[in-house]
C-alpha cells in the first residue's frame, strides 16, 4: 500500500512538473503565433558576378514579393559598395530590382538575399469558367514566342478542345497533352512553335505551348517563372503556366505534372514571358542560386535563435543539430502518441484490432501513400496474402515456417506491385513499399487464422475495427502542427506516460461492453 | 480520474464487471502468473487433481516424445475410446475422440482412422500445431460419456458446467450446451447457449443464446426453467476442492457429468470469460456481494 501512495505522489510530481514548464512556454509561443503556416522555408541568396563593360553597366533581375502562398522577408541587398542598387514595379506588378555601375571593366560581386516561407496550395476549378473582363484582354494576344494564333497551335487546340463537355475538360486536354511530350533538358529558347515541331522541351518550351493552346482557345493564361528551391546551389531557374480562372491565376506546371497545383518549394518570381536575369550586353557574366533549407515550426513567428532561447527543455537543439533526419524525429515523436491512442482505443472504446500497434504503424504509411489508396492497398494486401495462406493453413503446416511463406508472398506481392507500378507509370503502386512488411504480415497471418477460428463474419469484423483505428490514428498523426507541438513541449512524453498509467489502472467498462452487456443495464 | 471523460457515469453503480476490471481487480490480484501453466497445461492441472483426488478423467497417457508414440499407443489401444488432447491447446482446439467401430476399426468423426494418422496427428501435436508453434505434449484419457440429464435437454455433443469461484466459493455458474448450429461444441462463441444456474437452489434458470433469452433450448424445446441439476452438491464439492488446491484464486472451472462416475473436473481456466454473467442477467459484482455476505 506504502509504495502505491510513493507512486501516487511522484505521478502526482511529474505531473505538475510537466505543466509548470509547458506553462512557462505558452505566453511566448501564443505571443509569436503565426497564422501564415509555412510548410518550407528557404533561404536564398542570388550570387551573381560579372566584368563590368567599357561604359556604364546594368544588372536586372527580377525580385520575389509575398503573396497569399509565399511571404518573403529579411531582404538584404549585400552587393558591393561601387554597385547603386534600386528596385521598382514593372509590369505585370513584377518586381525588379536594377544594379547599376559607372566603374568600368571592374569585377563586382553581386548578392541578394531574402527568406522565403512557402505553402504548397491545391486548386479547385470549377467546370466552367466565367467571361474575361476587358483588363486582362492582353492575356489572350500572341507574342513572338508564344504564336497562339498560327494555324497549327490553332489546329491542335481545336482537336483537344473537341468532344468536351466543360472548359475544365479542355484545359485538362490541353495539359496532358503537354505533359505528354516527351521533356529535355534544353537551356536555350524554344518558343511554341518549336516545341510542337521538336515534339521535345523542357520547361520553358512547354510552358509556352501550354500558355499559346490557352490563349488560342480564348483563356487568359501567361508564363510564370521562379525557381524550384531545394538545399543546394543551382543555376536553373524554372517556368509554369497561370490561367486566368475565375479573376484567380491557377498554376500548371506541365513539366513536373502539377495540375492546378503549386508545391511548397516553388519561389514565384515573376508574371510573363521574361528573362529572370538580364545585363548590358557583351559583358563576362556568372550566377548562382545558393539555397538552404531552414528549421522552422509553422505555426511560430521565430527564427532558429529564438526558438532555442524559448526554453532549455525542447528538443529543437535535436532539429538544429540535423544528426536525426526530420522526419525520422516527426516519426520517433508521434510513435508514442499513437500508442496512447491505441491504448484508448483498444482498453476504453473496446476496438479490437489486428495487433497492437498496426494502426499506428499503418496511419504512418498511409502519410506517404495517401489515405484512401493506402486504405485500399491495405485491405487489399491483407486479404490477399489472407486467401492465400489459406491453403497452406488447410495443408497444416507449422507456425513459424507457415508466416515465412505469407512473409514472402507479401514480399513478392509489394515488389511485383512495385515492378508494374514502375512499368505503368502508376504512381501509388509503387508507394507499397513503405508498409511495415513484417506487421502486416503477422496481421494478414492472424486475419487468416481468425477466418478459420471465428469464421469470415468474425475476422472481416476485426479487419474493419482495425481500420477504424487506423483511420483514427491517421487523423491524429496527419494533424502538421503535432510534431512541432512535441519538439516544443517534450514534457507532452512525460504526460503520456502518466495518461498510460491512468489508462492501465482504468477498470471503467468498455464502451462496447455497454452494447455487449445491454441486457444488464435495462 | 477518467470516469470525467467517459459519458456512461450514470452507469457507475451497475453490477457488470467489463473486461479492464476483470483483469485488474480480479485476476491480476489473484492468478499470479507464474502459475498461469498449472490451468493452462492439461497435463500439469491433471496431475494435481489426480494427487487429491479430486474426480477428472482417467489419465491414459502422456506422450512428450514423439519416440514414446509407439510404447504409449500399444497401453492405449486396450480401450475403445479415447480422447487425445494437446496439453496445450487453447480453445478447444486440436481435441480428437477416437472410438472403435464394430470392427474394430478407429474411428473419428463418424470416419475410420488409420493408426498411421492417428500417430500423425500425436507427432503434429507434439511439435506445437496447436500450440502455436512451442513444443507440446500429448495427452490421451479415458473420454467421458455425458450424463443421460444432458440428453434431454440436448441429445448431441458435450455440454458442461462452467463453475466460476473466487476466493475458493463458488460465484456463478452456467451450463453451455450445443446447438443445431454449433456443430456439437457447447461453447458460446461457436454458437452454442449458455443455460444460467441458480446456484443456491441448483436448479436451471433460463436459456441465453447470445441475443435472445429463452425459457427453453431452442432446438429441443425442452423447458429448463426451474428443472433440478442432478449431482449439484457433488459439482459444487469438488469445485471448491478445485480451487482449494490450485494456487488460482479467480478460476473458471469446467466440469462434465459422466453416466457412471458422476460430476469430472475437465480443466480450468485463469482467464474465464465474462458472457456468464448475460446468461444468469446478472453482474459479478452483484454475486460476488452475495457470497460473502
Amino acid at each position: 500500500m506504502h509504495s502505491k501512495t510513493n507512486l501516487k505522489i511522484t505521478l502526482m510530481l511529474i505531473t505538475v512538473i510537466a505543466v509548470t514548464s509547458v506553462g512557462f512556454k505558452v505566453k511566448p509561443i501564443l505571443n509569436n503565433y503565426d497564422n501564415f503556416n509555412p510548410n518550407r522555408v528557404y533561404k536564398v541568396n542570388y550570387n551573381y558576378f560579372f566584368k563590368s563593360a567599357n561604359k556604364s553597366t546594368t544588372v536586372k533581375s527580377f525580385i520575389p514579393k509575398s503573396n497569399s502562398r509565399q511571404r518573403i522577408s529579411g531582404e538584404k541587398n549585400q552587393s558591393d559598395s561601387t554597385l547603386s542598387f534600386t528596385k521598382k514595379i514593372v509590369e505585370n506588378g513584377n518586381i525588379r530590382g536594377t544594379w547599376d555601375t559607372e566603374n568600368k571593366n571592374t569585377y563586382h560581386t553581386l548578392n541578394y538575399e531574402f527568406t522565403f516561407e512557402g505553402k504548397e496550395r491545391r486548386y479547385i476549378i470549377p467546370n466552367h469558367f466565367n467571361l474575361i473582363s476587358r483588363k486582362y484582354k492582353k492575356y489572350l494576344k500572341p507574342s513572338e514566342n508564344i504564336q497562339s494564333e498560327d494555324e497549327r497551335i490553332h489546329d491542335l487546340a481545336f482537336r483537344l478542345a473537341q468532344n468536351t463537355l466543360n472548359d475544365k475538360e479542355v484545359i485538362k486536354n490541353i495539359f496532358d497533352y503537354v505533359v505528354n511530350i516527351p521533356s529535355a533538358p534544353i537551356i536555350t529558347l524554344t518558343d511554341a512553335l518549336t516545341t510542337i515541331d521538336q515534339n521535345r522541351a523542357s520547361c520553358n518550351g512547354k510552358s509556352r505551348l501550354f500558355v499559346a493552346l490557352a490563349r488560342n482557345l480564348g483563356y487568359a493564361a501567361r508564363v510564370k517563372g521562379g525557381i524550384i528551391l531545394e538545399n543546394t546551389n543551382k543555376r536553373t531557374s524554372h517556368v509554369w503556366a497561370e490561367v486566368l480562372i475565375n479573376e484567380t491565376w491557377i498554376p500548371f506546371d506541365a513539366l513536373n505534372n502539377h495540375f492546378a497545383y503549386l508545391p511548397a518549394n516553388y519561389l514565384e518570381i515573376y508574371a510573363g514571358d521574361e528573362f529572370l536575369i538580364t545585363h548590358t550586353p557583351g559583358i563576362q557574366f556568372d550566377y548562382s542560386y545558393q539555397i538552404k533549407e531552414v528549421n522552422h515550426i509553422s505555426f511560430l513567428k521565430m527564427n532558429s535563435e529564438e526558438i532555442r532561447e524559448l526554453s532549455s527543455i525542447s528538443l529543437w537543439k535535436v532539429v538544429e543539430g540535423g544528426i536525426i533526419p526530420k522526419n525520422a524525429l516527426n516519426l520517433l515523436l508521434l510513435l508514442p502518441i499513437g500508442g496512447l491512442l491505441v491504448a484508448f482505443l483498444r482498453n476504453v472504446v473496446g476496438v479490437k484490432t489486428f495487433g497492437v500497434f498496426l494502426p499506428v504503424l499503418i496511419a504512418f504509411s498511409l502519410l506517404h501513400t495517401g489515405f484512401v489508396s493506402g486504405i485500399l492497398m491495405f485491405v487489399s494486401l491483407i486479404l490477399l496474402v489472407g486467401l492465400i495462406s489459406y491453403p497452406f493453413d488447410k495443408i497444416g503446416l507449422l507456425y513459424t515456417p507457415k508466416l515465412v511463406i505469407s512473409l514472402t508472398i507479401m514480399v513478392g506481392l509489394m515488389i511485383i506491385a512495385t515492378m508494374i507500378g514502375l512499368e505503368y507509370d502508376i504512381a501509388w503502386l509503387t508507394t507499397l513499399t513503405f508498409f511495415p512488411t513484417i506487421i502486416l504480415t503477422i496481421a494478414a497471418e492472424r486475419f487468416s487464422r481468425a477466418t478459420v477460428e471465428d469464421g469470415y463474419k468474425m475476422a472481416i469484423d476485426k479487419l474493419l475495427q482495425t481500420l477504424l483505428a487506423t483511420t483514427i490514428c491517421y487523423g491524429v498523426l496527419s494533424w502538421s502542427w503535432l510534431p512541432s507541438l512535441l519538439i516544443i513541449f517534450p514534457e507532452f512524453i512525460l504526460l503520456i506516460i502518466i495518461s498510460a498509467m491512468l489508462l492501465g489502472r482504468y477498470i471503467g467498462i468498455r464502451w462496447v461492453e455497454f452494447y455487449r452487456f445491454k441486457p444488464l443495464f435495462s | 480520474m477518467f470516469s470525467t471523460i467517459i459519458p456512461m457515469k450514470s452507469r457507475k453503480k451497475s453490477k457488470v464487471i467489463g473486461l479492464n476490471e476483470r483483469n485488474i481487480n480480479l485476476i491480476y490480484p489473484n492468478n499470479p502468473k507464474k502459475h498461469y501453466p498449472l490451468a493452462d497445461d492439461k497435463v500439469l492441472t491433471k496431475e494435481i487433481l489426480h494427487q487429491y483426488d479430486i474426480p477428472c478423467a482417467e489419465t491414459y497417457a502422456v506422450i512428450e516424445y514423439n519416440s514414446d508414440i509407439k510404447k504409449a499407443w500399444a497401453h492405449c489401444k486396450k480401450y475403445n475410446t479415447m480422447a487425445i488432447k494437446p496439453a496445450n491447446g487453447c480453445g478447444g482446439g486440436g481435441i480428437k475422440i477416437i472410438r472403435k467401430d464394430l470392427d474394430n476399426n478407429w474411428t473419428t468423426s463418424g470416419k475410420v482412422i488409420s493408426e498411421r494418422e492417428i500417430f500423425q496427428y500425436m507427432a503434429a501435436t507434439i511439435m506445437g500445431f496447436f500450440s502455436l508453434g512451442s513444443h507440446d505434449r500429448v495427452l490421451i484419457e479415458e473420454c467421458i460419456e455425458p450424463h443421460p440429464f444432458f440428453h434431454e435437454i440436448y441429445p448431441q455433443g458435450v455440454p458442461d458446467f462452467r463453475i466460476i469461484t473466487l476466493d475458493k466459493k463458488p460465484l456463478m455458474g452456467m451450463l453451455r450446451m450445443p446447438t443445431d448450429r454449433s456443430d456439437g461444441k457447447a461453447n458460446l462463441h461457436q454458437k452454442g447457449v449458455g443455460i444460467g444456474v441458480d446456484m443456491e437452489k441448483g436448479t436451471l434458470t433460463q436459456v441465453y443464446d447470445g441475443k435472445n433469452y429463452y425459457d427453453h433450448h431452442p432446438d429441443s424445446r425442452f423447458v429448463v426453467k426451474d428443472v433440478p441439476i442432478p449431482y449439484w452438491k457433488e459439482i459444487l464439492e469438488i469445485s471448491v476442492a478445485t480451487a482449494k488446491v490450485f494456487p488460482l484464486n479467480y478460476l473458471g472451472i469446467d466440469i462434465v457429468i459422466d453416466k457412471i462416475k458422476g460430476p469430472q473436473i475437465m480443466e480450468i481456466n485463469v482467464r474465464p470469460g465474462l458472457g456468464i454473467q448475460l446468461v444468469n442477467k446478472e453482474g459479478l459484482k452483484e454475486s460476488i456481494q452475495k457470497t460473502n455476505k
